[in-house]
């Protein structure tokens, strides 16, 4: 698939994860390239890029974006809380990692995770379901 | 060429051409940021992915409404453009004025609103007024500057008499009087929000109401809607470089004689119109409010357009 449009999902992240995959689509990096866009409604989007390791609050609502996107599509956890739930893990606010909640097709760690990472997450994610 | 031929090829040419256009459109606008950007076929990558999708109809939205619009919508702007385009292809104007194609034009921007605030989704709402007051800011101008250009060739509102008016004279109607060449300036002024593209894209702003009355489509109805307005963006275009600066008459009569280069001539220079008129505003500008934008156009194109029509009444 030759454009995978992207939606972004913030399920407590502190931030840093987001800012790296907006620097991915700067100039510098320039994922447009590949097709990507990063668009604001989950109707309109083929990727899910989850970041944060999904507090109580976020549950619902993560399932809810995850349903709202029509089919086919891939899920992508940046980060190593979305991948892991590295530190809050085991904390009663947290219900993540991801995987635990909707199906995950790639995982991006780091700590945040380079644009450069994040990139190719989505490129071999996007390869892997639609080849 | 034939009218029939010229009707029956329209469609999917258009289709092709005004897809193509907005690729290019993107690839100018990614170079201009300094960045590589999408290949030109980009668009057909994206509405092949958007057709193979799953359609979606929310629970929150009447659903008749809500799946036929985007259909109307890509439909009236098609037939809008590829009546356009067969009165340049066949030489004659059999089909359809002037009128009936910004009528069309305008269809089909009507045909997405009324889809997006049947979706229940209260920023598709939002959208839906926002674009009717854009609509009331612009159209009113752009149609007195039409019925400028009527009065100033002629008159006659067909297109193709437009076309030889401007052959007879030796001059691209922009260029032959006061009067036209301000018609010509709002329409061209008013290009930016027909297309709804950056400084005017206040009924879809992206990163404020989420795309206004197209948020709740998704695959095929999207790729409908995207098509509805690649298609009606290049119409825009092709509509000014036909009836306002038809310039393959500067180039002779072979030039004329000879309907390739005469069409080829009149695309690049819709393509040099969507550059100026689309890909630098929404490259270079930023997002006006929906009172700024009113007052722009009610400000100058308005009074462009009313002085347009006041010289051209006096024979200027």
């Amino acid at each position: 698939m030759k454009s995978p449009w992207i939606f972004h999902l913030n399920t407590g992240s502190c931030n840093g994860c987001d800012i790296e995959i907006v620097a991915a689509f700067t100039p510098r990096y320039d994922l447009e390239r590949f097709g990507c866009l990063l668009v604001g409604s989950p109707r309109h989007a083929d990727v899910l890029l989850v970041t944060g390791p999904v507090t109580r609050q976020m549950l619902p609502r993560l399932i809810r974006v995850y349903e709202q996107i029509p089919e086919p599509k891939v899920v992508v956890a940046v980060g190593t809380c979305a991948s892991s739930g590295s530190p809050f893990l085991g904390s009663e606010m947290v219900e993540g990692p991801v995987d635990r909640i909707i199906p995950v097709d790639a995982y991006i760690v780091g700590c945040p995770p380079r644009p450069e990472a994040i990139a190719r997450g989505i490129i071999m994610a996007v390869m892997s379901k639609f080849r | 060429m034939d009218a029939a031929i010229a009707f029956l090829i329209s469609p999917p040419a258009v289709l092709l051409i005004s897809l193509l256009f907005e690729g290019i459109d993107r690839k100018i606008h990614a170079r201009m940021q300094k960045r590589i950007g999408p290949p030109v076929t980009q668009p057909f990558y994206d509405l092949i992915k958007l057709f193979s999708k799953e359609r979606i109809v929310p629970i929150t939205a009447s659903a008749r409404v809500f799946e036929t619009m985007p259909m109307i919508a890509a439909a009236v702007s098609l037939l809008g453009a590829s009546i356009l385009l067969s009165n340049i292809l066949s030489g004659s104007s059999v089909i359809g004025d002037l009128i009936l194609v910004m009528y069309l034009l305008a269809m089909s921007s009507v045909a997405l609103m009324i889809g997006g605030s049947a979706s229940g989704n209260p920023y598709g709402v939002v959208g839906f007024s926002r674009k009717m007051s854009m609509m009331i800011a612009y159209e009113i101008p752009m149609f007195i500057a039409i019925i400028s250009v009527a009065f100033g060739s002629s008159p006659s509102l067909a297109i193709n008499n437009i076309i030889r008016f401007q052959i007879s004279l030796g001059l691209p109607l922009a260029a032959s009087r006061p009067s036209m060449a301000l018609a010509a300036a709002t329409f061209l002024l008013c290009m930016p929000a027909a297309a709804s593209v950056v400084p005017f894209d206040i009924p879809e702003a992206k990163t404020e109401i989420i795309y206004g009355f197209l948020i709740e489509y998704g695959g095929p109805y999207l790729a409908l809607a995207k098509i509805a307005k690649a298609v009606s963006n290049f119409a825009l275009t092709l509509l000014a470089s036909a009836v306002f600066l038809y310039v393959p008459l500067l180039l002779g009569e072979n030039v004329l004689l000879n309907l390739g280069i005469s069409l080829s001539l009149c695309l690049i220079e819709s393509l040099l119109i969507m550059f100026v008129t689309i890909t630098v505003p929404r490259t270079v500008l930023a997002r006006l409010k929906i009172g700024q934008a009113f007052k722009f156009y009610w400000m100058l194109p308005l009074i462009l357009s009313i002085s347009s029509i006041i010289l051209s009444s006096v024979g200027l």
